[in-house]
């Protein structure tokens, strides 16, 4: 009778209105979705349906190993961050979502504060789809009250008293040993956009924490990729980290990169050179002198399987140039090295002149920043008369003189057009 | 990678399209752009060199300064302990000090270096927190200064992004008028080109059509004129075919009337071959029938045939199974004729010896009746007859061929040796003469040879007594035995031995010195043909009991004249050679016969022997007729052993006697008359007696005595 009386009175009314039984179901299915999470047994339309009405904000407890689509998963990142670059995730949505998440609850987490459980609880979930982990913060424990007492009392005795307490980082052992897929594992343990409140105990990456993060990158046998960048990584430190890297199964790159390495870690990462697989090693910005850079060229003439060397912003000066350089001479493999603000000058220039003529492997050099002087130039260019290997050679502020200069990229440019034509004509890999 | 992306775009047309413009106008571009990017590139990481300059820079003023600092301190140390030291060393003073005013003076004087020197040392303070002040300034500015850099990065990075998408496009475009104006140009070219060929094609056409023109005209002509000769020869060709019409209608009414007459023979002959049908018909009905008929009979006889055959065969197997066994039955017959040939022949002997013996026996009787008659009854002396046959035993022939090997081979022997002529030579040659064709010194060259050197054939002990003996006899007792052991024993096998040796030297004479045959082989017969004959002989020989001696003796002439013919010539031959086995000139070249061979021959003759016995053993059985021409003569001399003469004679005596005894047969019978008279006479005498003598006698009327006398004086003339 009511839906008599509808027709009625209703002139708008038609059955058509009515939803099907099975869109109500899905929409109840979808309401209820948290408590009663039904999505296999369904057929593929009706899960397609249900999947799109799926509220981003489910509990990932429920969705994670439950739901596989990318494009919920493409939802969620898209509704939680601005800028999605999918590329970077193996163009896998979920597996974005899933690293971006981790990453960010790591950089947030407090230690002392910050329930541990919140991270252990997200280990089951995430586990099978994080192989990559970057994070660019850890936050130091939060201190007592004394702190803001203290930041009242004077900025510059704060830092005086924070040090003392104890300034440990989050421990990630216990996760990173729990992602199976792990490959990659990019940190910093330091504190971003401090602007000017800036402390340098908020970036104090501890002995313990070195021990802790040594252990746990020991343990994680898939480890492909390792950065551990502007973390104040001094000499026992990083000897603490090589000695537990040496002879990893898989460990292809290492960027030590903005830290306070000298020459004893210098050597300890030479030795890793020599007894593991590593190609791409990044040492730019430290403070490795010229004992370092021999112990890294010995380690360098007889390795066979690293590719490419970065000791941008180094001391390495003449002895360690000369040491590399004579390294190269023997060596096969090496195909890129940056020895960029290094304080070199014409006696390397000389020896690697020599390395020019000889070494076909090598096909970038980046001198910049030095003091070759304009002999050296020269004797840079009469060594890459005769080389067709070199395509990137980076002279700039190397005080070769413009002339010598421009000769040089007519050469490497030349290199580069032969390279490149014979790329076309075997194999068609990827253009320059 | 925009770089990339853009690269692969020129790429790309690189690939589809091959043209040159279009190729050069992206190389250009792609050179350019890549010069673009590195400029740009360059350009973006020119501020992070600077940066890094900067950096280096700083951190070498800043390690100079540390050094000066450092060095400032220790000097400033270095000097404030000096002082202190002098203030600390001042207070040791100030303790020897006894004057207050001194001492006073003392303290404020260091009062004064204390503060001094914390002057001095707030002043470093001051100086460094000034440092740090300024730090902290330059700090803020380097920040400051960093984010200008990273502002200008940002900014240059937009442009440059800018820039490229721009030249990108620009070039693009570029890429794209290229390849438009390539299109363009290349389809302007290939309008041109297809212009042309229209063009090209049209004038060829045209031309076509010209020619063609020219060409129908042409032909026009030519029709015309093919017209106006065709119709003049129409035009003759009219007449003729009229008249042709005519004479073919003529032909034709003639060809009708022909046609009726023909029509009329045909239907005729139509009757005359429709009756024939119907004959043929009936006869080929009849001829089925027939057909049928003999069919059944040729399979009749087929069957009968088959049936035949099978019978034939039958017939056959059973005949030949009948063969075999009459074959069988014949050898059987064969086997036992032979046996009867023996058992007849030894019957025949035996028969023969006893009529023989009987015939002889009679004979002797006759001849002793003769001899009896002469001597006693004719009181003549009578001679022995000397007839052939009276010392013949058994059937004729026997004794005559069976001569031993041995002593044909003594007999060879002796002519050797008694060469000398000696006077039983021509009788010994007459029996020596076996050796048919071979002279008598080669045989016993022969025989010497082999008993001198196949002396191991004999046996030892025999050998011992030997020694005693002459040479001669020697020799032959070796012979003998060496016979013995060859199985040699009649003196067929002697020849045969003998002619084997000449034989063989033959051969190997003729294999060695061929040429020098050749001359004498032209007329003797060869080895071969003297060895068949050789086996003829020996053959007959060698079942002596069936040939009748006088058919053997006969042969033995025949052989023996020619032997004996050259008895003169093999006297006066070598001693070493053999002599040809024949007189003739052309036979077998004398042969030296060596010592040594005569082993090898041996052996071969051996083996050849028992071959050839083996085959005439078979011949050996088969019987000989034999011939009894003779049989009749002989058993007629024995019957007539008495002569004519002596059986008229005989006769005549017969009659004599006869008469003779006639004479005592009536005289003896007469006699017997006698005797009985006598004898009844004695008898009566002696009844008479009795009676007289007996009382009964006396009884009598009357007594008896008067007979008795008679009886008992002549008996014999009872008889």
């Amino acid at each position: 009778s009511y839906y008599t009386h509808r027709v009625i009175e209703d002139p708008e009314w038609s059955l058509a209105t009515v939803p099907h039984l099975t869109e109500l179901c899905l929409q109840h299915i979808v309401h209820n979705f948290e408590k009663n999470p039904i999505l296999d047994c369904l057929l593929p339309e009706h899960q397609r349906k249900v999947l799109d009405r799926l509220s981003t904000g489910l509990p990932l407890a429920v969705t994670a190993n439950l739901i596989s689509d990318e494009d919920y998963w493409k939802r969620c990142c898209t509704d939680r961050w601005q800028v999605c670059d999918i590329s970077n995730y193996g163009d896998s949505w979920k597996r974005m979502f899933f690293e971006r998440h981790l990453e960010n609850i790591l950089k947030c987490f407090i230690p002392n504060t910050t329930d541990p459980n919140q991270v252990l609880e997200l280990i089951p979930l995430c586990k099978d789809y994080v192989w990559k982990l970057e994070v660019d913060q850890f936050l130091p424990p939060v201190k007592v009250d004394q702190k803001e007492e203290r930041d009242d009392v004077s900025d510059t005795g704060s830092d005086f008293g924070l040090g003392e307490i104890s300034v440990h980082h989050y421990d990630l052992g216990v996760l990173i040993t729990a992602l199976p897929h792990l490959e990659e594992l990019h940190l910093t343990y330091g504190v971003k956009d401090c602007g000017m409140n800036f402390e340098w105990n908020l970036f104090n990456f501890t002995h313990q924490d070195c021990c802790n993060l040594a252990v746990a990158v020991k343990m994680c046998h898939n480890l492909k990729v390792f950065k551990l960048t502007r973390s104040k990584v001094d000499d026992d430190k990083s000897r603490l980290l090589v000695r537990n890297l040496l002879d990893h199964p898989c460990l292809v790159e290492l960027n030590l990169s903005h830290n306070l390495i000298r020459d004893k870690g210098a050597r300890a990462v030479g030795k890793l050179i020599s007894r593991s697989r590593l190609e791409t090693l990044d040492l730019c910005n430290n403070q490795i002198h010229h004992l370092g850079a021999q112990a890294l060229a010995r380690a360098l003439a007889e390795n066979s399987t690293l590719t490419s060397l970065n000791l941008r912003l180094n001391c390495v000066e003449d002895e360690g140039g000369e040491a590399i350089g004579r390294a190269l001479l023997t060596n096969t493999t090496l195909k890129s090295i940056h020895l960029g603000s290094n304080n070199l000058s014409e006696p390397t220039a000389t020896l690697f002149s020599q390395v020019l003529a000889q070494n076909t492997t090598l096909t970038s050099i980046n001198f910049s920043c030095n003091h070759l002087g304009l002999d050296g130039g020269k004797q840079l260019l009469d060594g890459l008369a005769d080389n067709k290997a070199l395509t990137e050679f980076d002279l700039r502020l190397a005080e070769v003189g413009q002339e010598i200069e421009y000769l040089i990229h007519q050469i490497v440019w030349a290199n580069r057009e032969a390279a490149r034509l014979g790329s076309l004509q075997h194999p068609p890999t990827k253009p320059l | 990678r925009e770089a990339l992306g853009e690269d692969a775009e020129p790429k790309v047309a690189e690939e589809e399209e091959e043209q040159r413009r279009s190729h050069k106008q992206i190389e250009a571009s792609r050179q350019r752009l890549a010069k673009l990017l590195f400029d740009g590139t360059q350009l973006v990481t020119n501020i992070q060199v600077a940066a890094d300059l900067r950096e280096t820079q700083r951190r070498a003023e800043e390690a100079e300064l540390k050094l000066q600092r450092v060095e400032k301190l220790e000097n400033e140390a270095k000097s404030s302990t000096y002082k202190f030291e002098e203030i600390t060393s001042k207070w040791a003073l100030a303790k020897e000090m006894t004057i207050p005013q001194e001492l006073w003076q003392l303290l404020n004087q260091q009062q004064q270096q204390c503060a001094l020197l914390l002057e001095e040392k707030n002043k470093l303070i001051d100086d460094l927190q000034q440092e740090l002040k300024n730090k902290d300034e330059q700090y803020v500015q380097a920040i400051k200064k960093q984010s200008d850099d990273i502002h200008l990065l940002l900014e240059r990075m937009e442009e440059q992004i800018r820039i490229m998408l721009k030249t990108y496009r620009h070039k693009l475009l570029q890429i794209e008028k290229a390849f438009e104006l390539e299109r363009r140009e290349l389809l302007d070219n290939n309008r041109k080109k297809w212009e042309e060929a229209i063009q090209a094609h049209s004038a060829r056409e045209l031309e076509y059509l010209h020619a063609r023109m020219r060409k129908v005209e042409e032909f026009e002509k030519q029709l015309n004129q093919l017209r106006v000769e065709d119709e003049e020869e129409y035009n003759s060709m009219k007449i003729q075919l009229e008249n042709d019409v005519q004479n073919l209608e003529r032909q034709l009414q003639q060809m009708k009337a022909a046609y009726q007459l023909n029509q009329e023979k045909l239907e005729y002959n139509l009757q005359v071959l429709k009756k024939q049908d119907e004959e043929n018909t009936i006869i080929r009905s009849q001829q089925k029938r027939k057909l049928n008929r003999l069919h059944s009979l040729l399979n009749n006889l087929r069957t009968k045939l088959a049936k035949q055959e099978k019978q034939f065969r039958e017939e056959n197997q059973s005949l030949a199974a009948d063969c075999e066994r009459i074959t069988g039955q014949c050898k059987e017959v064969q086997r036992r004729i032979r046996h009867f040939a023996v058992s007849d022949a030894e019957k025949f002997t035996e028969v023969w010896l006893m009529n023989e013996e009987e015939a002889k026996g009679l004979m002797r009787k006759a001849l002793d009746a003769d001899r009896i008659i002469h001597t006693q009854q004719l009181g003549l002396p009578w001679e022995e007859p000397c007839h052939w046959f009276l010392n013949n035993v058994g059937p004729l022939g026997h004794y005559k061929v069976k001569r031993m090997a041995t002593k044909l081979a003594a007999e060879v022997l002796t002519v050797g040796s008694g060469e000398g002529g000696k006077g039983n030579t021509a009788k010994v040659e007459d029996r020596v003469t076996p050796l048919r064709n071979i002279s008598k010194k080669t045989a016993k060259r022969i025989l010497e040879l082999v008993s001198d050197e196949s002396g191991f054939l004999i046996e030892s002990k025999l050998l011992r007594p030997l020694r005693a003996l002459g040479r001669h006899e020697r020799t032959l007792m070796k012979l003998d035995s060496i016979f013995a052991a060859l199985e040699i024993d009649s003196e067929d096998d002697l020849y045969q031995l003998v002619d084997f040796f000449l034989k063989y030297k033959a051969q190997e004479v003729a294999v060695s010195q061929l040429p020098k045959f050749a001359k004498g082989r032209g007329c003797g017969p060869l080895p071969g043909a003297s060895w068949l004959l050789g086996r003829r002989r020996w053959w007959k020989a060698q079942c002596p009991a069936c040939w009748p001696s006088l058919q053997s003796s006969p042969s033995g002439e025949d052989v023996r004249d020619p032997a004996e013919a050259r008895e003169d010539g093999g006297s006066s031959a070598q001693r070493d050679e053999l002599k040809p086995p024949r007189s003739s000139p052309g036979s077998l070249p004398s042969v030296y016969m060596h010592a040594d061979d005569v082993l090898r021959i041996l052996k071969a003759f051996v083996r050849d022997f028992d071959k050839l016995r083996e085959k005439d053993g078979s011949a050996k059985e088969i019987l000989q007729v034999r011939d009894s021409s003779k049989d009749g003569e002989y058993w007629e001399a024995l019957a007539h052993v008495i002569p004519e003469p002596t059986l008229k004679l005989w006769d005549a005596l017969a009659v004599a006697l006869e008469e003779y005894y006639e004479v005592l047969t009536r005289r003896a019978s007469l006699l017997a008359e006698a005797a009985i008279l006598q004898q009844q006479n004695s008898e009566l005498c002696l009844l008479l007696e009795e009676y007289v003598s007996s009382g009964v006698n006396s009884n009598l009327p009357s007594p008896p005595t008067p007979w008795m006398d008679p009886n008992l004086s002549c008996p014999g003339e009872a008889q």
